[in-house]
């Protein structure tokens, strides 16, 4: 089977799952991964569990927050920019008001309450 | 309560009793209605008729959890259009505690370049604030971080400052009103929309205050204010955003930096790309974990203002551990480091500390410094020449007066076509290309482009319940005209802005605003009401601005970036105008 790489950034304190690329507030990793492997396959391969991550981001669209997850399945590709960060950071909802989203999240944010006008999603509950 | 006239004519002062149109408003409601009701919106903003009015929230100086705002409004220099532009400070806390409904600055004396300073003070026998001037002349020319110390000296440790740096004295567009945070730096600014200059044009360059005996805030009904406050407290004590070593206590506002990199919306070397290869070392992340280095500990944020829970205001440290400046928020950050491809937290930070020194706006230097760097007097990246150029607008050269004109007036001057202004105010670190919600609301807002004008406090208020897709032109536009009229209702209200994290979120935080400022003035306002009076300040504003021939022609972001793609999503800005008409058409 063949690989593919991935170029990964963790912020915060997930920094130290990227071990010696950890700079301390970043870390910048490129990830030899088996063709086909999804976010899943990306954070266990980390060691994050998923509930320690919060925004995430697959090329700049956002595919994660604390409490909605739809990204667990998404098949990455080589070449992909994934930047994880920790349940701390946070993003308001007028900041990111059209904003690029992947698919998976921009159903599930039409599928939360109050279409996702919300600045956390904790309570939702993971709806993946 | 009081309006209180501070006439630079002749220094004089009035006091009169607020008239009963005036009872129910605070904050942003108080100076836009006045800036309404008495600027003519055709007077030169330097001029003998503009008014530069300060206000207390409704519930400042109470015991309301991070509720010590004042805002500053008068017609801008900077835009030509109406302003308000507000800050946390023990300043604001005092005029409330004094019972000033406004501070209103009139007038102009006739001799140029002489400047005073008001000391307002409580007279215990007569039960009402006084007002005394006294020369400002060895205050002039001077580093707000040498006179505050000075003015301390005068006035005694416990009173509060406002005033204009050496920007306002050289007429800068770019200029801001600076505040004492709680260490007694010149570092809350009223920064937007240049009012520095319209307070140094009335002969004024500081406002001292000393609340000592004063009365207080009067409360109408005890009981629903503690109610309310007690609500509000809990939401921010319990939001993951606003709690103690929440997002905001830990990385600050700078939390933002990485996050809009990875979205590919944050401004880049003058807004020609949405990623920075050098954010992740300027970052909040960055800052935390370069303070904890340097000082060999975490240090969690702490509070600008008396009574607050979010504590976002970071210290950044040089690297002998002593400290270096405060703040450096996110927007800051953002213009002097991103935005002019600088990713040295040193550099940046020396930058912040010049702006405070001389009464700039961060924002407005960051995006002027972009487009001299665009139009070639610097190269993008060189924090040392970058430095070098905020210190020529300190010194008040002829390269440095041109900047300080601001981003706009220094596009003019060096023929620079990516210009990133609406109604000559620069937009702060939000790239419209790809947050196109929050492009709406930069082109609608009655302030210019401005990443406060638009926040949300309640879904339900804002009828997104199933009637609108937020995501649609539509929709967008119709969130934008929510989000404007709730914020200017939290702008009235006296809170600082984020507070809305938590309540949007949680009810009863909502609730127990309402219920606050219903404590407060013995009001009976439901939820329903934040965007109605909201909606009626808009209204106030956005007549003004048409008067002062801002129309909806103004009302657009710049025309570069309805051509240039962004990358790296490689959109342009294709919100239609009709969309864009429609936010203030329908309000």
């Amino acid at each position: 089977m063949s690989d593919m790489s991935v170029d990964v950034w963790l912020y915060g304190p997930l920094a130290r799952y990227g071990k010696e690329a950890d700079q301390g507030s970043f870390a910048n990793l490129q990830m030899r991964l088996p063709d086909g492997s999804n976010m899943d396959a990306l954070l266990r391969r980390l060691g994050i569990n998923a509930d320690e991550r919060g925004i995430t981001f697959i090329n700049g669209q956002l595919s994660a927050m604390p409490g909605l997850q739809p990204d667990l399945g998404y098949t990455l590709s080589d070449g992909d920019r994934v930047g994880i960060f920790h349940p701390k950071s946070m993003w308001p909802f007028q900041y990111r008001h059209g904003a690029s989203m992947t698919e998976e999240m921009a159903r599930a944010m039409r599928q939360e309450k109050d279409h996702g006008l919300h600045h956390t999603y904790e309570e939702a509950g993971d709806s993946s | 309560m009081w309006i209180l006239r501070v006439n630079m004519n002749d220094r004089i002062y009035r006091l009169s009793e607020v008239p009963e149109a005036y009872k129910n408003l605070g904050g942003r409601g108080t100076t836009s209605t006045i800036v309404y009701d008495e600027v003519p919106p055709l007077c030169h903003p330097l001029g003998p008729n503009n008014k530069l009015v300060f206000a207390p929230g409704i519930v400042t100086g109470t015991a309301a959890s991070t509720s010590a705002r004042v805002s500053a409004g008068a017609k801008s220099w900077l835009t030509g259009g109406i302003k308000e532009s507000n800050a946390g400070s023990s300043w604001a806390s005092y005029l409330a505690n004094m019972r000033i409904k406004a501070l209103i600055v009139e007038g102009q004396p006739k001799e140029k370049g002489k400047y005073w300073m008001a000391h307002i003070t409580w007279d215990d026998g007569a039960g009402k604030p006084k007002v005394s001037f006294l020369p400002a002349d060895p205050y002039t020319g001077k580093d707000l971080y040498e006179v505050f110390p000075k003015v301390y000296e005068q006035f005694g440790a416990r009173a509060a400052i406002a005033g204009c740096g050496v920007a306002g004295e050289y007429g800068y567009g770019n200029s801001g009103i600076a505040y004492n945070d709680l260490g007694k730096r010149p570092s809350r600014y009223s920064g937007r929309g240049g009012l520095g200059t319209v307070m140094a044009s009335k002969g004024l360059k500081f406002i001292v205050l000393e609340s000592k005996g004063a009365p207080g805030v009067a409360i109408a009904n005890k009981e629903v204010f503690d109610r309310g406050a007690k609500k509000l407290t809990e939401a921010l004590r319990e939001h993951a955003i606003t709690k103690p070593k929440g997002g905001l206590n830990t990385y600050g506002t700078a939390v933002l930096i990485n996050i809009m990199n990875e979205a590919g919306g944050l401004p880049t070397r003058n807004f020609s790309s949405g990623r920075f290869e050098g954010a992740a070392k300027i970052a909040g992340e960055a800052i935390f974990e370069g303070v904890k280095n340097r000082l060999g500990k975490e240090v969690y944020n702490h509070a600008c203002s008396p009574g607050c829970i979010i504590q976002c205001s970071n210290t950044w440290y040089k690297p002998d551990g002593t400290e270096h400046t405060s703040c450096v928020e996110y927007e800051s950050d953002w213009a002097l480091g991103a935005n002019c491809g600088i990713d040295s937290l040193d550099d940046v930070a020396e930058m912040v500390r010049l702006c405070n020194a001389y009464g700039l706006d961060t924002i407005e230097a960051g995006t002027t410094l972009a487009v001299a760097m665009e139009a070639g007097v610097i190269p993008f990246g060189d924090g040392k020449k970058a430095i070098g150029l905020v210190q020529e607008m300190g010194k008040g050269t002829p390269l440095g007066r041109i900047l300080g004109g601001g981003t706009e007036f220094t596009g003019r001057a060096f023929g620079v076509t990516r210009v990133p202004t609406v109604k000559r105010q620069s937009m702060p670190a939000y790239e419209p290309r790809a947050v196109k919600g929050i492009g709406i609301t930069y082109a609608t807002s009655t302030m210019g482009a401005d990443h406060t004008a638009g926040y949300t406090i309640g879904p339900e208020i804002l009828g997104v319940g199933g009637k609108v897709d937020p995501l649609s032109p539509e929709g967008k536009a119709a969130l934008s005209r929510g989000f404007q009229a709730t914020t200017a209702f939290i702008d009235s209200t006296g809170h600082c802005l984020f507070i809305a994290f938590a309540i949007l979120d949680i009810p009863s935080g909502f609730e127990g605003m309402m219920e606050e400022c219903n404590g407060v003035l013995g009001t009976n306002w439901a939820s329903e009401d934040a965007a109605k009076i909201g909606g009626e300040i808009l209204r106030k504003e956005r007549a003004f601005n048409e008067a002062a021939g801002i129309g909806k022609a103004e009302d657009r972001v710049p025309e570069f970036m309805k051509f240039e793609p962004l990358p790296p999503h490689n959109q342009v800005y294709d919100v239609p105008d009709k969309v864009l008409d429609s936010v203030y058409g329908e309000l």
